[in-house]
């Protein structure tokens, strides 16, 4: 089309953005998507949503991949017959409903809105029927455990920001556990260092994961020993803080010196630990997670329900909203699901996108079972219970369609169609099919309703009448879909531990001969439902630092001892069966335990998915907890080294980063006596005047960035951002294998120290857009150079392809279009339309996001005035949950980034510092050093060496 | 061309007398006479052996291999090839300081040998200068075709254009440009130069014989020469005009293509030393080349006359001297490394011998990877290896020459390489340490740079008098009356 039409807004690089509910995990954080050219282009977080705030996390921003993923269902098929056009596919559908004769099962994602009532009335419509939930990280035990506990059978508040001490037992509250986003967010508001302290968070584990890498300090416990080593602490605290003398001949068997053994901690570490928690109040224990999911799972979440209740946190750091909109989320339901399927009394199955195939242990059977029924999959992306379906019936994605949700008491999110449907895809709302077939089972059904939107809206007045709102509906309408939803406060109630909890005895749990298995969480894949997704498969795991795969973290001592090297394939076997995966050497995890993470070796899901790594749910056992979750750790496991190397593809050139302060840390107590800092890097004099006085240089802005380590979590969320916006090109695995990646910024992790004292830093390294950059001189045509804002600008066209500029590069922040990369539709149209994509044989690399700093400042320059300071933001800003980076304008000196970077003032820096400050490249980036409680040992100082 | 005049020529003899203090002319002036020179070097230009044909073929063959690989590498994009993050140089750079600094012996013979009355030159120095053209042409593709878009390259050339767009004078790379061309235009015309005497003899010849084609050929690059003593007047004191211009270059060039790596920011690259280090390194290699070329030529055209072993012996000499210059100069940059005190530097000087630090690996283990192998290989080829030479006996010893000389080149290509691979393994930034091996696509491209200079060298050689008629008759026994062989 030569001329766009103009009866509808269409202009290429105007941004239109909607507020909706992300959906990718039960969170439901608010959701602003970015949508020009009548795409959705950028997912980003809320600002008004009180969850997330406008951050979201790495799967939130991936999710736009759900929208544009090449394996999405394209149109109606059967097993039987093929292919299918709608009708067909519908009639079958309803004949099928018709002849169930109530026998039907809605199996389906854990739900908080709108979506529960509607399968209820839905399953009656049909005949009936009981809706069944999965969701592979259920956090039952401990909705169970605050039943027993408290009665209050739900997820407490936790107000992390509240504790004067954390205490984390194996729970990955920073990647999979709970709402990621928020529980960052209020994690870092309390741990990271100001007023000159530090709140102690504590990691109890036996195993460091991206969570515990955060921790000060890590408590290396035996596997499964989390409700113990609770119990011992509380023995402790109780004994020093009195009350809850009922609780005393209770814990008088956990006792730290009669279960220092069984959780392999000393005693008088026990006790230390237990005095410095109760000195604190409020502190916050928290647990769960996959590797505490033990058969006591429930036992060991009372455990430290107990442990909250001496240390006095009920109420206080742990905080009962006064009810739950939540499902049940049991796992107890899926099995008796399956005995159902194979006892024939299911005649249809519905299934929406969760993908219960690929996550239960094969020997609960699921697979066998699913042949017992009809199975109707209206689902929107492969998977492998779509696969095995009777009928595929393609649904729509959250962001073509309507819905909503209650993450919260008193929070309710709206979801929204931000698109019309992609158009390469035959597909139909999931809620819109099921009204049809369930007015073809019975006509009267679903009275004056033809959409799930009508649907939504009139449980929206509802909402409307309980929040007070007066005035029009359709006022009160137009209000919700502007702020994305009904945010009021969560009511709260405050509880009391029961007596009852005395009744609960914890087994102690029985130490496996050889190695555990722990099944551990995966930041990117979670439950396996991000594997699908290009942008989550080639993003580093910020730990391992692994791509496209699986790993076995096994501690080099035991490796050494059973002669494993590192990156060596090994076969894995339980009771239910052998993987091989490679071995990846690890300190973080104990020594008589593995750890294989949750969410890889797809077989059925998606071209990203499909062959890339392992399975790790295949090889445990059908065990549950107390409340019918299913049990993830514990089971005893046998590797076996086979001598060949594994295919690694991992992105950390080096493990270590050699003594050079890359990802600097400084400690509390020489933050404090005034050591750090304080002239450290005096700004020389030189021969050539600064840019700053050259004409035409930095005026008005010079954009400038600080990051701070000690609040950056290393979640990722930015990583995925930044592929998002800047039409990053995803190479594949045996690209990423040979150094192709293309991400323009990384999380480098660079371990320090030996053995259980090891500390983990994470820095993310983009462009530093140095002042006198060692890129923009050698570069013989002039592609890159120095702009007037600062920004070492890429141009490009005029790149020749020398690669100099990389090689001069000391941060090596340069990406080479090695090849003309393509983006498979329909994944091209999630591409920015305000950036360009590159053609083979050019240079890329980070930007600053120019195309976001180019449309604020003409959105400035209508108003007649220049940007102020939080007016743009870059991509990777925008969604870190914990405000770790922020960007502005050094020639400001009032702004925040120059107020934290405090370049004019070096002698009064503490923290700040520049990255290889030798070199004299003048980055514009300044990092704020990690605050650590202790000094690290073994810290390398390989230069003395040569 | 001052051999004749240095040695005098015995008239009661009938032959020249060799001083040795005034030079050695390379030949065996004393049995030869212009006859037969002019008989044997216009029969190193008859009708070739089948052989010729076959060898011929082989060097065609790995020429085409290259131009394969390299369609497929432009074609595909340059990601075929194993150069990636962080080494986004490797085989192409490599090879093009290899061959650049092949590149140097003809003009250091040709020129600088000639200012410096270095009489032994005579026999060789035109082959040299024809490798030295062939060597600079080979090098000259390879910044070209390593770019990531070489049907670009041309934006390196500062030509006004109406989208005003300049180049950048500040990067060594456009140094490079200049440095190159400039090179490669004066050797050109200087080889020309040097051929025109001998034109005439290959025109008069054609002439002569009938044969139309090859006086076609020959009678413009003769440029009307009659060999008047006018001509001859002009003609040596353009020579020595050239000679004078070239004489930098040879030292410019490859400082110029040194600072490549040495204005940059990398460990192991920069550093003061790599001008004389790169010039000393590129004689040594460009000398060694020319042995590698000349001693089998030597061998299948039955000059032993001509190039006499005094020329492989003088030779010989200046490869210990460039041996031990470059010796030193390894040992200078471990001085240098840790007399800088730098982090960097350090630690790239340790781990190109002895691999990574074991405070650099997680668990404290020790590795040795490629690069180890390429440094001590290059230590052993280019300062143990030609110990040997410092033998009267091992330089007279052709077969010993030419394996040392062999080895000298293999190592010089892992010097280059060892600076190029290594120091980019290991830079600032561990985290994005990284491995380079070289793919299919770089080993086509290479072996066909080798077919390129060899195929081009075999034509010269059975076109172009390989050695220069007009100076060996300088220094051969002028026709005199009495003497015996007088046509």
């Amino acid at each position: 089309m030569l001329v766009p039409p103009t009866n509808f807004e269409y202009a290429p690089s105007e941004a239109y953005n909607y507020m909706t509910t992300c959906r990718e995990c039960d969170a439901a954080c608010g959701m602003m998507v970015t949508v020009r050219e009548h795409r959705a282009q950028k997912a980003e977080g809320n600002p008004n949503h009180p969850l997330n705030q406008g951050a979201l996390c790495a799967r939130g921003q991936a999710s736009m991949q759900a929208l544009y993923n090449p394996d999405r269902q394209a149109a109606p098929s059967s097993k039987a017959g093929g292919a299918l056009t709608w009708e067909q596919g519908l009639q079958e559908f309803t004949q099928r409903l018709n002849t169930a004769g109530g026998q039907v099962v809605y199996l389906g994602r854990p739900e908080t809105g709108t979506h529960k009532a509607f399968v209820a009335e839905w399953l009656q419509a049909v005949g009936g029927g009981r809706k069944v939930t999965f969701d592979l990280l259920s956090r039952n035990a401990l909705i169970e455990a605050n039943r027993i506990a408290f009665g209050k059978a739900m997820v407490p508040d936790y107000a992390f920001e509240e504790a004067q001490m954390l205490i984390n037992f194996s729970s990955d509250f920073l990647e999979s556990w709970g709402n990621q986003v928020e529980n960052s967010r209020r994690f870092v508001n309390m741990h990271a260092y100001q007023d000159g302290k530090r709140r102690e968070f504590v990691q109890v584990s036996p195993q460091v994961s991206l969570t515990a890498s955060k921790a000060d300090r890590w408590v290396v416990i035996n596997p499964g020993t989390e409700g113990v080593m609770a119990l011992a602490l509380a023995h402790v605290v109780r004994n020093q803080k009195g009350g809850y003398d009922w609780l005393e001949r209770y814990l008088e068997a956990y006792a730290p010196e009669k279960v220092a053994a069984v959780v392999g901690v000393e005693a008088e570490k026990i006790v230390e630990l237990a005095e410095a928690f109760s000195n604190e109040t409020p502190s916050l224990a928290l647990g769960g997670g996959p590797v505490a999911a033990t058969e006591a799972a429930v036992e060991m979440q009372v455990a430290i329900n107990i442990l909250n209740a001496v240390a006095g946190n009920l109420n206080r750091t742990v905080v009962f909203p006064e009810f739950s909109p939540a499902e049940d989320t049991s796992h107890q339901q899926i099995v008796d699901l399956i005995q159902d399927l194979n006892a024939g009394r299911v005649k249809v199955l519905v299934v929406d996108d969760s993908n219960p195939l690929y996550g239960l242990p094969p020997e609960l059977g699921m697979a066998a079972a699913l042949q017992k029924a009809y199975v109707v999959s209206l689902s929107s992306l492969k998977s492998e219970t779509a696969g095995a379906a009777d009928l595929v019936l393609p649904a729509l994605t959250p962001y073509e369609s309507w819905g909503d949700a209650a993450p919260r008491a008193g929070v309710r999110s709206l979801q929204q169609p931000v698109m019309a449907p992609v158009n390469v895809f035959d597909a139909k709302a999931r809620e819109d099919v099921m009204i049809t077939v369930a007015k073809g089972v019975r006509r009267s059904a679903f009275e004056g309703i033809t959409t799930y939107k009508d649907y939504l809206q009139k449980a929206w007045m509802q909402v409307q009448s309980e929040t007070g709102r007066s005035g029009l509906f359709d006022n009160f309408w137009v209000s919700v879909l502007e702020e994305g939803g009904v945010f009021g406060s969560t009511p709260t109630t405050n509880v009391e531990l029961a007596n009852s909890v005395t009744r609960v005895s914890l087994p102690t749990p029985a130490a496996n001969e050889g190695l555990t298995l722990l099944a551990s969480s995966s930041l990117l894949k979670a439950d396996g439902s991000g594997a699908n997704k290009p942008w989550l498969q080639e993003v580093p795991d910020p730990m391992s630092q692994i791509v496209w795969d699986s790993w076995l973290e096994i501690h080099p001592d035991t490796a050494k001892e059973m002669g494993i090297d590192d990156r060596d394939v090994v076969e894995v076997t339980t009771s239910q069966g052998t993987l091989s995966l490679m071995a990846y050497y690890y300190y973080g995890i104990h020594r008589n335990a593995v750890a294989i993470p949750i969410g890889q070796g797809h077989e059925g899901s998606g071209a990203a998915a499909d062959g890339f790594g392992v399975n790790v749910m295949t090889l445990l056992p059908a065990k549950q907890d107390a409340s019918g979750n299913l049990v993830f750790s514990g089971t005893a496991v046998e590797v076996k080294g086979t001598g060949s190397k594994g295919y690694t593809v991992n992105m950390d050139g080096n493990p270590r980063q050699a003594g050079r302060d890359i990802a600097a840390a400084t400690t509390v107590a020489a933050l404090a006596s005034g050591e750090e800092g304080h002239g450290g890097h005096k700004r020389r004099t030189e021969i050539y005047p600064d840019r700053a006085e050259t004409a035409g240089y930095y005026k008005p802005y010079r954009w400038g960035m600080t990051i701070d380590l000690d609040r950056c979590t290393g979640c990722s969320a930015c990583v995925v951002a930044c592929y998002a916006d800047n039409n990053i090109p995803v190479v594949g695995k045996e690209r990423a294998a040979v150094g192709r990646e293309m991400s323009w910024l990384r999380l480098e992790r660079y371990f320090e120290g030996y053995g259980d004292e090891f500390e983990t830093r994470i820095v993310p390294m983009m462009c530093q857009q140095c002042g006198n950059a060692g890129c923009e001189p050698v570069c013989p045509v002039y592609a890159t150079y120095h702009n007037p804002e600062g920004i070492n600008a890429m141009i490009y066209n005029r790149c020749v392809g020398t690669r100099y500029c990389s090689n001069n590069c000391a941060y090596k922040v340069r990406r080479f279009n090695w090849f003309s990369y393509e983006f498979p539709a329909p994944l091209d149209q999630q591409l920015n339309s305000t950036m360009t994509t590159r053609e083979k044989g050019v240079m890329e690399k980070c930007n600053f996001c120019v195309p976001r700093l180019t449309y604020a400042k003409r959105q400035a320059k209508a108003l007649g005035r220049d940007l102020r300071d939080g007016e743009v933001m870059t991509a990777c800003q925008q969604t870190c949950p914990t405000q770790a980076i922020t960007f502005g304008n050094l020639s400001d000196p009032n702004s925040r980034v120059s107020q934290l970077a405090m370049r004019d003032d070096m002698e009064q820096r503490d923290r700040q510092y520049e990255v290889f400050p030798e070199l004299n490249f003048k980055p514009a980036v300044t990092y704020l050093k990690k605050v650590n409680t202790r000094e690290v040992g073994g810290h390398s100082d390989s230069a003395e060496h040569a | 061309m001052h051999a004749a005049a240095l040695n005098q020529y015995d008239a009661d003899a009938g032959r020249v007398v060799i001083d040795e203090h005034l030079g050695h002319p390379g030949i065996e002036a004393t049995t030869l006479d212009y006859g037969q020179i002019n008989d044997d070097m216009l029969a190193m230009l008859e009708k070739p052996h089948p052989s010729y044909f076959l060898l011929l073929l082989g060097f065609l063959t790995a020429l085409v291999l290259g131009v394969i690989s390299l369609a497929i590498q432009v074609d595909v994009g340059i990601g075929y090839s194993g150069i990636s993050h962080p080494i986004m140089w490797g085989f192409y750079i490599t090879n093009f300081v290899f061959w650049v600094g092949i590149g140097h012996a003809g003009t250091l013979i040709s020129a600088v040998f000639y200012l410096t009355r270095a009489p032994w030159r005579t026999a060789i120095y035109r082959s040299a200068e024809a490798m030295t053209v062939f060597a600079v042409m080979t090098a000259g593709l390879f910044p070209i075709l390593h770019t990531g878009r070489p049907w670009l390259a041309y934006w390196l050339i500062p030509y006004p254009n109406e989208r005003m767009l300049w180049v950048n004078f500040k990067s060594p790379l456009l140094w490079d440009v200049f440095a190159v061309s400039t090179y490669m235009t004066v050797s050109i015309m200087f080889f020309m130069l040097g051929l025109i005497p001998d034109m005439a003899i290959l025109r008069d010849e054609a002439l002569r014989r009938g044969h139309k084609l090859k006086a076609l050929i020959y009678t413009p690059m003769a440029l009307a020469w009659r060999g008047t003593n006018h001509q001859w007047v002009h003609y040596m004191r353009g020579y020595l005009i050239f000679a004078a211009l070239a004489t930098p270059l040879v030292f410019s060039v490859h400082s110029i293509v040194s600072w490549d790596f040495a204005m940059s920011s990398v460990p192991g690259w920069h550093t003061t030393i790599f001008a004389p280090y790169f010039v000393a390194g590129a004689i040594f290699s460009g000398l060694a080349m020319v042995m590698t070329v000349l001693i089998p030529v030597r061998v299948v055209f039955g000059l032993e006359q001509y190039i006499s072993t005094h020329v492989v012996n003088s030779v010989c000499k200046v490869i210990i001297f460039t041996s031990m210059v470059v010796g030193y100069a390894y040992a200078t940059e471990f001085f240098i490394a840790w007399y800088s005190g730098s982090p960097y530097e350090r630690a790239i000087f340790y781990f190109r011998p002895f691999g990574d630090m074991t405070s650099w690996t997680l668990t404290g283990d020790h590795n040795i990877t490629f690069p180890q192998i390429a440094f001590w290989l290059m230590v052993f080829c280019n300062v143990i290896a030609p110990i040997p030479l410092w033998r009267y006996k091992v330089r007279h010893n052709l077969v010993a020459v030419w394996i040392i000389c062999g080895l000298i080149n293999v190592g010089m290509w892992f010097e280059r390489f060892n600076i190029v691979g290594s120091s980019l393994q290991h830079e600032y930034d561990p985290a994005s340490w990284g491995e380079y091996w070289p793919t299919i696509v770089e080993v086509g491209i290479t072996v066909g740079s080798f077919g390129f200079f060899f195929t081009l060298f075999s034509l010269f050689a059975k076109t172009l008098p390989p050695m220069a008629i007009m100076e060996l008759k300088e220094a051969a026994n002028p026709p005199m009356k009495h003497s015996p062989k007088e046509h």
